[in-house]
């Protein structure tokens, strides 16, 4: 009996994942206790109910059946982006929402996981090859659709996370890594170009070595630096073209210490936060910046600065060691599972995880722009809590079929 | 079939090295804010302890029609908690020194975190306490981490007068006033609750301010936070100047202080409100700073019920000072004229009751029926006029209807009609005789003081009716300017001759040597008024005088009510004359002791009345 469980019941990622709900469940409790008597712990609480059918449901679902429904359940999300653009709530300049009678959901947490099963599903189709330039194009456009959809809300870190977890997939599945460099390069180019023309240029010339060195038909490198430069060119050319407060607002999100007063406060006030909790922190409830509210919403995007603050840099190494320990494990489901789906789904999943990590934790300490995502278990949300837990459910759902074809 | 690339051990460990190094990045950051740079945080964490305080507005200023300020402002401090930063062991230390029981403040603290949603916010836990108070905390606040004071404005009664009734007073705001205003309240803070301070609060109270100070990381206070620079001054509540006039309410209340009753002095010009007194009032300054329940359940539990105002919530009925209106009816819808005349045998028979008289007063028109007060020739008149066209007129002088006064105690009275005595009595079930009894304004008839002092300052400027108010002008502290207060007058359309008609009776019936009123005569002026008797069934009769002076040109109309004081021309009359005499020689002219001779006349006058049941 003991080694069925050990068999079939991955207990790894399930308590590593509830220990990640729990500590944001008291960050969450400490930000908003004199904000709204802690209503909105309340409230994650009772979605972390939810969250636990949804995970169940997702760790116990038929792996074939849940191969079978990826593409079903992809173009059911994908209608839902594209009616939350006509009909949905806008929260923070941002239409992402639908709205039931007070309770929200954001179809952008259920197209993360949908998109990734369902690229997995289409990989893992015995006649796809990645090595066919046919069935790369059709696993990009699998991602680029919702990214579109998302992009247009507008929603910048989702569609960001979107085009990170892509890579890893392609990269996991087989892709050369030319094809990779392909993708890469004119975004990273193109970026250089918002910031500045020596920017630009720098990531050209890095560009054009790694194309270089990665390809095997260096026509076909020469084509793909071309629609980089004509790419990154035009970005310049509608950069000057937009309004004064357009500029300004790209120009806040790649450097957002350029508006003090703004997100550049936020990272100010979390990076002091974080900083002043030491080695022991001040201490739970007793964070003087957490209580006295220097960072607003705190309980969402900012959320890891409670726990840096309160719980010091204990509290912070115990959340990134859950998060290390939660990610290498999944990585290691996708590396000994046989089941091709599994596997790939599993390596998208922690890709999300991943990206919404370093892009949250990041900000949260300074180290990267303000884009606004949440931190996977810790953040305030409903949406997101309920979609991460059901990723759980998935990866201890592959771990279970690891063995089977 | 499987790419050859698929899951290779190479690409595995690359992406578990990606992972590591995310992770790493994110580990090194975390030690270099928390461990390597944690000093400088930690001290700009601390410089940070920025907090907003409330800085309390001075509650407006009330002056009078002279300009003499009235309602000042002193400070008054209030102890407060701050629950974040005190410890719950000093309870008992604070409770003894504020001479609270523990138990006390500790709900007082927990329900302003509460209603403030925030432990750190200062919550008031006592107001206004003495100066020995405040230094005893004052000097052990480095062991009590958390407490502290404000500075607020408490009110302050200049005199010379207490007007309670028009000025109201403020308490601290009770939970359901909480609910209702929402955030522009807090627990502790001070609300008007009756007369102007609650008509003019949201005028008055003003805007509080914030104040940043600096906090140590004990939250004690270093300083104001930035020099100042973010702070935002309260905004200073609004200025009342009123039209009542202090020098004059002081003298009426003098006079009525040893009665109960209720008297009001209007402008008839402007319908400015000179004086209103109810007695028995209270000391308002038992309302400023902080009331204890001992004291509040005296006042509200005095069965003389000293907080009520009588002036504008109480009805009597109105007595004979009623028959002017019955008058104006008959007289402006061409019933009578005034010749028309009726022989007075000292009283009416209709069907088989006898109204009585006051006297036998032979034959009378309208200007003799109202000098002399006859009550055979109002008894016939109203059955000529009917109860419908005299209500109608009723309601004309402002009878039956709120007067729109500028303070929110009111009540509309009573006025009835054949559909008000259908309802009561059901059709057909009453008499005539009820109609004939209202003629001499006795019966089922409501008015307040308030209502016929109106009545009289529209009999003295010829038939317009004022809206009453109390505050004539704010002074607007955002725009710096006086600001004029609106208010209606309306023109009841009742001819000059019908008006000069009841005037002239008002007239004789003070002026004339058997008028009822002679005892509001004023030396060198002269006076129109008239007597009545409220019949009160459960002890002596109210009462009544309403009238106005100069007759001519008239600038004050006054109207008084004395309970249980029986005949209106003994005690009513007098004060009337003498409030009228003080305004107009601004108390320097003021009369003598009544002759005896008019005195004992009018005492033999009432004894006659007793007789007749009091219909004068």
């Amino acid at each position: 009996m003991n080694s069925y469980i050990k068999e079939y019941f991955d207990y790894k990622t399930l308590v590593s994942g509830l220990a990640l709900v729990c500590i944001g469940l008291a960050s969450i409790y400490s930000a908003t206790l004199d904000v709204n008597s802690a209503a909105n712990f309340y409230r994650q609480g009772l979605w972390s109910m939810f969250g636990l059918i949804a995970l169940i449901v997702a760790a116990l679902f038929p792996i074939k059946t849940l191969q079978r429904f990826s593409l079903p359940m992809y173009i059911v999300a994908i209608a839902l982006l594209g009616t939350i653009l006509v009909l949905g709530h806008t929260v923070n300049s941002s239409k992402s929402w639908f709205g039931f009678g007070g309770m929200g959901m954001q179809p952008s947490e259920i197209a993360k996981v949908t998109t990734v099963l369902a690229l997995a599903s289409y990989l893992s189709r015995p006649t796809i090859s990645i090595s066919n330039v046919k069935h790369l194009i059709v696993s990009i456009g699998i991602f680029i659709l919702p990214m579109l959809l998302i992009l247009k809300q507008p929603d910048l870190g989702t569609a960001i996370v979107f085009f990170a977890t892509l890579v890893p997939i392609l990269y996991w599945a087989g892709a050369s890594y030319f094809v990779l460099a392909a993708i890469l390069v004119p975004i990273l180019v193109a970026a250089g170009a918002l910031v500045g023309i020596t920017q630009f240029l720098i990531a050209a010339a890095i560009g054009a070595g790694l194309l270089y060195v990665t390809s095997k038909n260096k026509f076909a490198a020469a084509v793909v630096f071309g629609i980089t430069l004509a790419l990154g060119l035009s970005v310049q050319i509608a950069f000057d073209h937009l309004e004064p407060y357009q500029q300004r607002r790209i120009v806040t999100f790649l450097n957002p210490n350029s508006d003090p007063t703004g997100a550049g406060y936020n990272v100010l006030q979390s990076k002091t936060a974080i900083g002043s909790g030491g080695f022991w922190g001040k201490g739970y409830l007793h964070g003087s910046q957490t209580q006295l509210k220097y960072i607003p919403e705190q309980w969402t995007d900012f959320i890891f600065c409670v726990t840096g603050e309160e719980f010091g840099f204990v509290g912070g190494a115990i959340v990134l060691s859950l998060f290390a320990f939660l990610l290498l494990h999944g990585l290691h489901i996708a590396g000994i599972s046989k089941n091709k789906f599994g596997s790939l789904a599993a390596v998208g999943l922690i890709a999300i995880l991943a990206t919404h990590l370093i892009i949250n934790m990041g900000m949260d300490m300074g180290l990267m722009p303000v884009i606004g995502i949440p931190l996977p278990f810790l953040s305030y949300g409903g949406s997101a809590l309920i979609s991460n837990m059901a990723m759980l459910g998935l990866l201890m759902n592959f771990f279970a079929h690891r063995k089977e074809y | 079939m499987m790419t050859e690339e698929f899951g290779t051990p190479q690409r595995y460990s690359i992406l578990r090295f990606v992972i590591i190094a995310i992770i790493g990045v994110l580990f090194i950051r975390l030690y270099m804010l928390q461990l390597f740079s944690y000093e400088e945080y930690a001290g700009e964490s601390e410089k940070n302890s920025v907090r907003m305080i409330t800085a309390e507005p001075v509650r407006g200023y009330i002056f009078d029609r002279n300009g003499k300020l009235v309602v000042d402002d002193g400070p008054s401090f209030t102890i407060t908690v701050t629950q974040a930063e005190f410890y719950n062991y000093n309870v008992g230390e604070l409770a003894t020194l504020l001479d609270l029981d523990d138990q006390t403040l500790q709900d007082r603290i927990n329900r302003g975190v509460i209603n403030a949603r925030s432990r750190f916010t200062p919550v008031k836990v006592k107001r206004d306490i003495d100066f020995w108070t405040l230094s005893s905390i004052e000097e052990r606040m480095f062991e009590l981490p958390g407490v502290s004071y404000d500075v607020e404005s408490k009110r302050i009664y200049v005199g010379p007068a207490r007007a309670s009734h028009l000025l109201g007073y403020c308490k601290e705001i009770g939970e359901a006033q909480l609910a209702k205003f929402g955030e522009r309240y807090k627990l502790g803070d001070l609300i008007g609750s009756s007369g102007i301070e609650s008509s003019y609060e949201q005028l008055l109270r003003g805007e509080k301010g914030k104040q940043f100070i600096s906090v140590n990381a004990k939250g004690q206070v270093i300083g104001s936070y930035d020099g100042g620079k973010e702070d935002l001054p309260p905004r200073e509540g609004f200025d009342l100047i009123l039209s009542a006039d202090f020098g004059l309410q002081a003298y009426a209340e003098s006079l009525m202080t040893q009665y109960k009753g209720a008297l009001v002095a209007i402008d008839p010009e402007d319908g400015g409100v000179l004086a209103v007194v109810s007695t028995p009032d209270y000391d308002p300054s038992v309302f400023s700073g902080v009331t204890s329940t001992d004291e509040w359940n005296k006042l509200n539990d005095n069965p003389d019920k000293p907080l009520f105002n009588r002036a504008t919530m109480t009805l009597y009925p109105p007595g004979s000072t009623f028959k002017m209106v019955l008058a104006a009816a008959a007289l402006q819808d061409g019933i009578i004229d005034k010749n028309w005349h009726i022989t007075c045998p000292g009283g009416f028979r209709f069907g088989n009751r006898f109204f009585k008289c006051t006297h036998v007063h032979g034959s009378v028109n309208v200007v003799d029926a109202i000098e002399k007060s006859c009550n055979t020739f109002f008894y016939q008149l109203i059955l000529k006029v009917g109860l419908d066209r005299w209500g109608e007129y009723s309601k004309k002088f402002g009878f039956g209807k709120k007067t729109q006064i500028d303070i929110d105690e009111e009540v509309a009275g009573l006025i009835p009609s054949t559909a008000y005595y259908d309802r009561v009595y059901g059709s057909g079930h009453w008499t005539q005789g009820l109609v004939v009894n209202l003629g001499v304004g006795q019966g089922e008839l409501g008015v307040s003081p308030m209502q016929m002092a109106l009545y009289a300052a529209a009999i003295a400027n010829n038939g317009v009716l004022q809206q009453p108010r109390i505050v004539h002008y704010i002074r607007n502290k955002a725009t710096r300017r006086i600001e004029e207060i609106a208010h209606n007058s309306t023109d009841l359309g009742i001819s000059p001759k019908v008006m000069a008609l009841i005037r002239e009776g008002m007239r004789r019936c003070v002026e004339s040597p058997g008028g009822t009123g002679s005892l509001s005569r004023i030396p060198g002026i002269v006076v129109g008024g008239k007597t009545g008797t409220a019949e009160n069934p459960h002890g002596e009769d109210h009462a009544w005088f309403v009238g106005f002076a100069p007759f001519d040109h008239p600038k004050i109309a006054v109207a008084c009510i004395v309970e249980n004081a029986g005949f209106g021309g003994t005690k009513a009359a007098p004060i009337c004359g003498q409030v009228m005499e003080r305004y107009l020689f601004g108390g320097q002219h003021l009369t003598p002791e009544p002759p005896a001779v008019t005195a004992s006349r009018l005492q033999g006058e009432t004894a006659g009345l007793a007789q007749v049941g009091g219909n004068n």
